[in-house]
């Protein structure tokens, strides 16, 4: 009898706990990007998109930046049609936020290529993702159904050779879908620094 | 010469290099390489451990690290021949939650630990150095720094004896690990639940645990684990990770025990039956406060006093005043009065011990409910409105209701007799739960943590401080005496009592606004209306003597269809209370709160429900004060509100945790960390001055 509102108090109280699940839609969002752009999630319907979730003061960030291997990414999922968001959610004084001209110079530092830096500070994105950890990775089929969650790759360290040499989950994840296959693993656990959230 | 020269160096060198070898101190953390002998013997297992010794303010972690962090690595660089040792063994780690994520740390020195295999065969005297590669991830609540040292320690084959420093340290570091678990552990899957059950003996003296999974995808790491005694086992609770297991979990279990230090055990469990929830832990109270736990005499004197205190409270004053009268009626004798002091008391006792069964019941049944918790359904919400409408009508004087057609237990206590005065206290102790008041909620809150029997003595306890007037007068005749002759000012008294009893009819309707929105609120009043309309035909008919079944059948009937009709679903969710707004307070979450803390942000916080009548009082009386939000803006206060008119895990959780059975609860936090419980009777002062 107090089930429905203890359900609807529970899933009010607690934003972190409802994990995205895949197979479900992604939780939709709109955010603003480093030029001061509001991106939509919806509004990309019919592109696979890759969710990262970034810190540069992060030591496990900066090993994938500094390999180069993070940029390849990129550019190699971006050359195949892919939408790559990296996001920030940072909160303000916090370790790596950054405001739009921030993300802009970080961007052009580590000569960085997604097809936008979503700004986060107030967490409500990585919260409607629980997105725990820089790198922490989605991807999503052009229908808007969530396909992967968890690790960049199979190595979680902060080491540059292990960034260069590690099967890299996400990106093998974004070729099946593209394929139109299901990833294997879809669900692995994310590793690195904790998402730095204001509160 | 110069050979001479270098061989000096070499000697004054090697023992400064040896030593910075096996230690690293690096920024964040200072590494050792320690082994249980300098003189392994040859053919046998030699114990080594590295510990990590984090500075204040940062951790290092278990091996699997949570929702973030890293585990410690190590690649052994050992003499040729020499086997690759097992994985490193870790101590019982602790919990850390920063920003809503799980962290599964150590905030000191932790050594973990593992055995070498000395080759047999090693001549005596034989250098065996042993090197380790340690790769480490340090972190503070702001950021992390990965860490790492090559290590070495030069050892030579000899007999095995123990080295007299490092040895201890190296037995120490084996009592600090996991002990594995005798009995078989067992765990299942209720819906998105997950339950794991532990034999375990001394149970009794258990004052919390913590279930810490080895794999990523068993459960929610952060998700607060529910833990209770069912028999023999202890029973963890807590969210499924998703996808959830499969096959045999393992983990570590850490247990806080009421008499010394934390146990840790390493336990598998297998898929299998798991019992229902069972009773909550015997002494999950604070055991620093020296004195340990208040006696149960003193819970139950406060229960006492508690109920005394109830006996002015809105609801309950006129049903009270009502059985004085009928008593100041002067025609009782005093063998009579006994009989109906004691009948009263035995009502009042009951259904007041009797709601705290259910709450214990429920409690143990996993449901996270407290004192109150019924008002939490709309449907109970609209049976007291109307029930009080009922009451609020009679003392009017629209109607009276003989003993053969009553079904309202306050009529029946004006028809005088035992089974009257056993309803009105029936009645007194329902009606009084909105009105929670001083001293109760410590004494609830105690009960809900103690054994069963003594949870329920504290109940009855309540009961019999609210019955306690009434029981004074009943076998005091002096007393009796003193009441007022009766007259025809007694009338007059009757009617002027219905007032507060229409004012609480009001207030029951607000809530039911609250809870179910207008549309609910509508029905509830449509009720009133109904109900009232019946119970007027009712009062018409017997004034002129005729049978009272129809209008009475009638009136029942809409109160049983007002109920039945009433809506269980809460309207759109969102929403304030006045308070909140006016004070900018933020919702409440476990998260935000420990993030504030850490910042070092004072913070008042409050737990309230809309059929908390002291919680209304105090938000809109010293809460509403000016006064109040200029100083807590001034002094940087962050209000938080905790909203608990429909149940919610994570303030059930907290008050849990504050060992408090139901609201108010107003709690400030300042800037240096301390924290203090405010009175449950706020005043504007009290609150102004509040320390930033």
């Amino acid at each position: 009898m107090r089930l429905l509102p203890a359900l609807i108090a529970a899933v009010l109280a607690a934003p972190v706990a409802a994990e995205p699940v895949n197979g479900l839609p992604a939780p939709d969002f709109t955010a603003t990007d480093a030029d001061g752009k509001p991106v939509r999630l919806a509004d990309l319907r019919g592109k696979t998109v890759v969710l990262e979730w970034t810190n540069s003061g992060c030591p496990f960030v900066r090993a994938h930046y500094d390999s180069g291997t993070m940029q390849a990414r990129q550019r190699e999922a971006r050359g195949l049609g892919v939408v790559w968001l990296s996001i920030n959610s940072g909160a303000r004084g916090k370790q790596g936020h950054v405001d739009g001209a921030g993300a802009r110079a970080e961007i052009a530092a580590n000569k960085a290529a997604p097809s936008h830096y979503l700004l986060d500070a107030d967490g409500r994105i990585g919260r409607l993702y629980a997105a725990k950890t820089t790198p922490h990775m989605f991807v999503i089929r052009p229908d808007g159904v969530l396909a992967y969650q968890g690790a960049i790759d199979d190595r979680p360290t902060a080491v540059e050779a292990d960034a260069k040499a590690a099967t890299p989950w996400a990106l093998n994840a974004v070729k099946a879908v593209l394929a139109g296959k299901a990833p294997a693993p879809a669900v692995t656990r994310p590793y690195g620094c904790s998402v730095k959230y204001a509160g | 010469m110069i050979r001479r020269l270098i061989t000096a160096l070499a000697l004054l060198l090697a023992p400064v290099t040896a030593h910075a070898q096996a230690v690293s101190e690096q920024p964040h953390t200072r590494v050792e390489l320690i082994a249980a002998s300098r003189t392994p013997a040859a053919g046998q297992m030699l114990e080594v451990g590295i510990e990590l010794t984090p500075r204040a303010g940062w951790h290092t972690y278990w091996k699997n690290p949570g929702d973030a962090g890293a585990p410690t690595r190590v690649d052994w660089r050992l003499p040729a021949g020499t086997p690759a040792p097992a994985d490193l063994a870790y101590p019982v780690p602790g919990t850390l939650v920063v920003s809503g994520l799980m962290n599964h740390v150590y905030e000191k020195a932790n050594v973990l630990t593992t055995r070498i295999a000395v080759p047999a065969g090693l001549a005596a005297g034989s250098a065996f150095p042993l090197k380790v590669q340690v790769d480490w991830l340090v972190c503070s609540h702001e950021q992390c720094v990965p860490e790492q040292a090559l290590l070495s320690l030069p050892l030579t084959v000899g007999t095995g004896t123990p080295d007299a420093a490092m040895a201890p340290r190296l037995a120490a570091a084996a009592a600090a690990l996991p002990k594995p678990l005798a009995a078989t552990a067992t765990w299942a899957l209720a819906g998105k639940r997950f339950v794991l059950a532990v034999p375990m003996a001394g149970l009794d003296k258990v004052k919390s645990a913590w279930f810490f999974p080895e794999g990523d995808l068993v459960i929610t790491h952060v998700t607060p684990q529910q833990v209770t005694r069912a028999g023999d086992n202890l029973r963890i609770e807590t969210d499924a990770a998703s996808p959830g297991p499969e096959g045999a979990v393992a983990g570590v279990l850490r247990v806080e025990m009421a008499d010394g230090p934390p146990l840790g055990f390493a336990i598998t469990a297998n898929q299998g039956q798991v019992p229902a929830a069972g009773s909550p832990l015997a002494s999950s109270g604070s055991s620093d406060a020296g004195g340990g736990e208040p006696g149960l005499a003193l819970v139950l004197l406060g229960a006492v006093l508690g109920g005394l205190i109830l006996n002015v409270m809105p609801c309950v004053f006129p049903i009270l005043s009502l059985k004085a009268l009928a008593l100041a009626r002067g025609n009782v004798g005093a063998g009579e009065a006994r009989a109906e002091a004691l009948a009263y008391t035995a009502g009042v006792v009951l259904v007041v011990t009797a709601l705290g069964g259910i709450v214990l019941a429920l409690r143990a049944a996993g449901s996270q409910v407290g004192w109150a918790f019924q008002l939490q359904d709309p449907r109970v919400i609209a049976f007291l409105l109307l029930l009080v409408t009922g009451i609020a009508l009679n003392l009017a004087g629209l109607f009276e209701i003989t003993l053969s057609t009553g079904n309202l237990g306050q009529d029946k206590a004006r028809s005088g007799g035992a089974s009257g005065a056993f309803f009105t206290g029936a009645l007194a102790a329902f009606v009084a739960t909105p009105c929670t008041g001083p001293f109760m909620a410590g004494a609830l809150g105690a009960a809900l943590v103690l054994p069963t029997f003594q949870a329920l003595s504290v109940f009855a306890g309540l009961g019999l401080g609210l019955a306690l007037p009434f029981l004074l007068i009943g076998f005091v005749p002096a007393l009796r005496q003193r009441l007022p002759r009766p007259g025809a000012w007694m009338v007059r008294l009757r009617a002027i009592l219905s007032v507060p009893m229409f004012l609480t009819a009001l207030a029951l309707a607000w809530v039911l606004g609250q809870q179910v929105g207008v549309n609910g609120m509508a029905i509830g009043l449509a009720g009133a209306l109904g109900f009232g309309l019946f119970l007027w035909w009712l009062g018409a008919r017997q004034h002129g003597g005729k049978s009272l079944a129809l209008p009475g059948l009638a009136s029942l009937a809409t109160l049983v269809a007002a109920v039945a009709l009433m809506p269980t679903a809460a309207p759109a969710a969102g929403g304030q209370t006045a308070a909140a707004s006016e004070l900018d307070a933020v919702k409440f979450t476990p998260a935000a709160l420990a993030g504030l803390r850490q910042q070092n942000k004072p913070v008042f916080l409050y737990m309230t429900a809309d059929w908390c009548l002291t919680c209304k009082v105090n938000e809109k009386g010293a809460m509403a004060d000016p006064r109040v939000a200029e100083a807590f803006k001034a002094k940087g206060i962050t209000v938080m509100e905790g909203d608990w008119t429909r149940s919610d895990p994570a303030i059930s959780a907290w008050l849990a945790e504050h060992k408090r059975a139901g609201v108010p609860v107003y709690v400030y936090y300042d800037a240096g960390g301390g924290e203090t419980e405010l009175p449950q009777i706020l005043t504007a002062d009290l609150l102004t001055s509040l320390k930033a």
